[in-house]
């Protein structure tokens, strides 16, 4: 093995290892007391598939799943662009004022959740915007652009400009060599922060929670409602199952790519 | 011309008037509203069926929303109603909703079923909605301690709680201000809504003192934790405490001598709902007999509509738990709302929790 | 770098929708609870605008800074432990094979897709007096010869140690995710360099991949301590009697207190601080990317 492959260290295997066990401990008990046949789950009583029949029946569970792919995917396609290009332009350009721009645009990631929640929900009563799914995904774009922008930085950091100099001065047009020099580099961050602003938009909580109005209840909403009153099996057989639809979407991404990739 | 002509003529004209009348009524009418409603309730708070029956005997379609708190229902409809109709507000909310004119006033009218209300002044003319005029009572309750009977003493006073060593280590607060502030100023023997500072600090003082020997300040699991063994005692809600007494025997609920909390969840129209007509036909729906009884079957609390108490299972209908005797209920207070003075309660938490 | 005025253009195209969006979608939503910040609690909760600074010196009274000192504290703990536990993590999926890649930074995320609340009771499941490290425990015990009710269950639940480990547990893929898009495509001879020159793999480590990595260092370190500092559902779930985050407090102002200017008064106080360091960063880093 090649002296800098770091993937086969036993030390980074084992940190990873250990990574990934802290990591799912918890949700394999999630998905292992799926099956509890207790009511309020805290000791296993037995094996029933009953809260998964629940689940899967319950149509408020559906609205609210449906609801937040819809918005996880508008935001995730209008963030990671206006995201990307943001993190470019602050890659590239000097300008004056350039530090308090910057400060300005990482400030939606340090405002306390509640106060930006509040805020937005203030600001769309002000405009007469009733609050619903709109609402919702405009409030998530805003919150995920700057951490776009944040991954964008961080992998150009490791770009070097002459290279795309190199191609305008070899006769490629500004898009030309942007397109084939630039993007190639830039496309696993902006594939690291498209999983990102989607997880950011389907787990969200807080900012959903004051900008939503009737009918637009999200699933982290729906859950957390049913989770106040008991925690029953159900909560943990719907999370199970959006964990299988996503490793399964994943899985389907995986394998286009790869087909389309021969 | 003639007489007969004339009234003949004048019949015409009322005819005519009436068939222009009712043209221009037609189209205002054929605008009433659309078949839809929007509620917004507490988790678990209503009957299997009752969503269903109301469709079945109005095709009235339920959307059918939950919040966790009142401060999220303030929080929503502060700033505008964003399209609710029917909402399920506590007591001490609906104070604050009617000063700062958030409500629609009830037509009465609308609302036959309210009959079968208990006529009990507290349900039917309550201080802080008299006359019922903007909120209707839904289901009520009380606050006191879940314990475990095998674990020690029926903790028949406040002192178990914040004096005791009974049970130290293995008690649970209910993380809310006013709620924990409130039974320690009934524990001093104060009113639990006084807005006296200097008996707010004697509370605060009281809890701060047993922080020791109380294990975590639970936002809504305490009976989840009596349940799991983490503790033996938490102070809770009555409902959520009767609902593991159904699932251990060894749990049991009680309210001290020094008194308890009695609260109560309303139904009331915010202002700005676009369907008023449906929203009453809902709550008209809740206080029919057969499906206010289906409601208090499946949440196990306790009703005021007297015909649905009537319907119930006796054995809920004689458990203390749910429908405790009148004494207790007389010791007990309901909270209401006070104003300024709620920042000294605020205060006195956050030093709480940082101390 | 170049300046702006060589490429107008350009600079407009990729800067503008961003801008647009934060203004009207950031700025001004959080302009007017800044006039918040400014009002007074009216006697029903409602908010009363004045303009009076009582909010902002009722949050710099020292009770209120002890309790952000300590959030603090615990954003930096949690943000080492996270450094301490991702930086592996990552080295391990940018250096792995490349068809594992993909599926390992999704095992990474996959966590993510879980809703918070859930995650946070499975915790409690995990940690609780009769939870499963206890039980597993407990059965240790038993198997080593102890009386059953001799056994101490390890109080893991309901306290700051709790807090830290469902933070570091939420937080971890902040790090994970941009360290990893600084490490991915790194160019390894650089590194190859080193070792050919005689530097061993620590040193090669330290003074080679590490400042490369830097910038996404920092990024996913900054993520993980602004986030974690803010963060209220975690140390309401699994905190005890000694937990309160400033989250918990801004959260409890604009909820159960109803509070909204004091609310406003101490999130900004927390904004105008990391406002404050962001600047600092940036004009002290310079031009530098």
């Amino acid at each position: 093995m090649s002296a800098v492959d770091y993937g086969r260290r036993g030390w980074v295997r084992l940190m990873l290892v250990a990574g990934f066990i802290f990591l799912y401990f918890p949700i394999l008990s999630l998905i292992v007391f799926s099956f509890n046949d207790s009511k309020r789950n805290v000791t296993w009583r037995g094996f029933t598939l009953a809260y998964y029949e629940k689940a899967l029946a319950n149509e408020s569970l559906h609205q609210a799943l449906s609801n937040s792919l819809l918005i996880a995917g508008w935001t995730t396609v209008v963030a990671t662009v206006i995201g990307t290009m943001l993190g470019l332009s602050l890659q590239r350009y000097r300008f004056r004022g350039k530090g308090v721009f910057e400060s300005w645009v990482h400030l939606p990631i340090v405002v306390p959740e509640v106060c930006f929640g509040v805020a937005l929900m203030v600001f769309f009563a002000a405009i007469r915007l009733p609050l619903g799914l709109t609402t919702v995904i405009l409030s998530h774009i805003a919150f995920s652009i700057p951490f776009v922008a944040v991954v964008i930085r961080a992998r150009m950091a490791s770009f070097d400009p002459a290279l795309e100099e190199a191609a305008h001065d070899l006769g490629a047009s500004r898009w030309q060599s942007f397109r084939h020099v630039t993007l190639p580099h830039l496309m696993v961050g902006i594939v690291a922060s498209a999983l990102l602003v989607a997880t950011l938009s389907l787990d969200d909580f807080v900012i959903t929670f004051f900008t939503s109005g009737p009918g637009a209840t999200t699933l982290p909403l729906k859950i957390y409602s049913m989770a106040r009153f008991s925690v029953t099996p159900e909560i943990n057989a719907a999370s199970t199952v959006l964990m299988a639809l996503t490793v399964m979407l994943v899985l389907g991404a995986v394998a286009i790519q790869t087909r389309w990739r021969r | 011309m003639s007489f007969g002509q004339a009234i003949s003529s004048r019949r015409q004209l009322l005819a005519g008037a009436g068939a222009a009348l009712g043209v221009t009524l037609l189209p205002w009418r054929a605008q009433a509203e659309e078949a839809r409603l929007n509620v917004y309730n507490w988790d678990t708070y209503i009957g299997a069926t009752t969503l269903e029956t109301f469709a079945a005997a109005t095709g009235v379609s339920v959307q059918y929303d939950l919040f966790a708190s009142n401060e999220e229902l303030f929080a929503k409809l502060q700033a505008g109603n964003p399209g609710y109709d029917v909402i399920v507000p506590s007591d001490y909310m609906i104070e604050s909703m009617i000063a700062l004119d958030m409500l629609v006033p009830l037509d009465h009218a609308q609302l036959p079923n309210l009959r079968h209300l208990d006529p009990d002044p507290n349900f039917s003319d309550p201080a802080f909605n008299p006359g019922n005029r903007f909120a209707v009572p839904y289901l009520w309750g009380t606050m006191g301690i879940g314990y475990r009977k095998s674990a020690g003493p029926r903790p028949d006073s406040w002192a178990t709680v914040f004096e005791s060593d009974a049970y130290a280590g293995r008690i649970a607060l209910l993380d809310d201000p006013r709620a924990m502030l409130g039974m320690a100023l009934k524990y001093l023997g104060y009113s639990m809504n006084s807005i006296d500072a200097a008996q707010i600090a004697a509370a605060r003082d009281v809890i701060i003192a047993a922080k020791p020997r109380i294990k975590t300040f639970a936002p809504d699991s305490g009976q989840d934790m009596l349940l799991a063994g983490d503790v033996d005692l938490a102070v809770e809600w009555s409902g959520d405490i009767v609902q593991v007494m159904q699932e251990d025997p060894d749990l049991d609920y009680v309210i001290p001598s020094q008194g308890g909390s009695v609260w109560m969840d309303t139904l009331a129209i915010p202002k700005g709902a676009p369907h008023l007509e449906n929203a009453h036909a809902f709550i008209n729906h809740i206080y029919d007999p057969a499906v206010n009884a289906e409601i208090a079957r499946i949440t196990r609390y306790p009703t005021p509509n007297l015909a649905a108490k009537a319907l119930i299972d006796v054995a809920d209908r004689d458990n203390p738990a749910i429908y405790p005797p009148a004494e207790v209920i007389a010791t007990s207070e309901t909270l209401i709302d006070v104003g300024d003075a709620a920042r000294l309660y605020d205060e006195a938490w956050t030093v709480i929790q940082a101390a | 770098m170049e300046s702006w005025r060589r490429d107008k253009a350009g600079f407009t195209i990729l800067t503008l929708p961003a801008s647009v969006w934060l203004l009207l979608f950031f700025t001004l939503p959080l302009t007017l609870v800044w006039v918040y910040s400014f009002g007074e609690r009216g006697p029903h909760g409602q908010t009363e605008f004045t303009v009076s600074l009582a909010n902002y010196i009722r949050a710099l009274e020292w009770i209120h800074l002890g309790v952000i000192w300590k959030s603090l504290m615990i954003a930096v703990v949690v943000m080492l432990i996270c450094l301490v536990l991702g930086f592996p993590m990552a080295l391990g999926i940018a250096f792995a094979a490349p068809r594992w890649r993909t599926p390992l930074l999704v095992l990474v995320m996959l966590p993510f897709w879980t809703n918070l609340l859930v995650r946070t009771y499975a915790w409690v499941a995990v940690l609780r007096d009769r939870g499963h490290i206890n039980g597993v425990l407990e059965w240790l015990h038993g198997l080593l010869g102890g009386a059953p009710e001799a056994f101490e269950p390890l109080p893991l639940l309901y306290n700051q140690t709790a807090v830290m480990i469902g933070l570091v547990h939420v937080h971890l893929p902040f790090l994970v995710l941009p360290l990893y898009a600084a490490m991915a495509r790194l160019d390894w001879q650089l590194l190859e360099a080193s070792l050919d020159l005689g530097a061993n793999q620590w040193r090669t480590l330290r003074s080679v991949l590490l400042p490369l990595v830097m910038p996404g260092l920092v990024t996913g370190c900054l993520l993980v301590f602004v986030l974690a500092l803010g963060s209220f559902l975690t140390p309401d779930l699994l905190g005890g009697t000694d937990s309160m985050m400033i989250g918990n407090l801004i959260a409890r102002e604009f909820g159960g207190a109803r509070d909204w200017p004091f609310g406003a008064a101490l999130s900004f106080l927390l904004v105008y601080a990391a406002f404050a360091a962001l600047w600092l960063r940036a004009s002290l880093g310079g031009g530098r990317a």
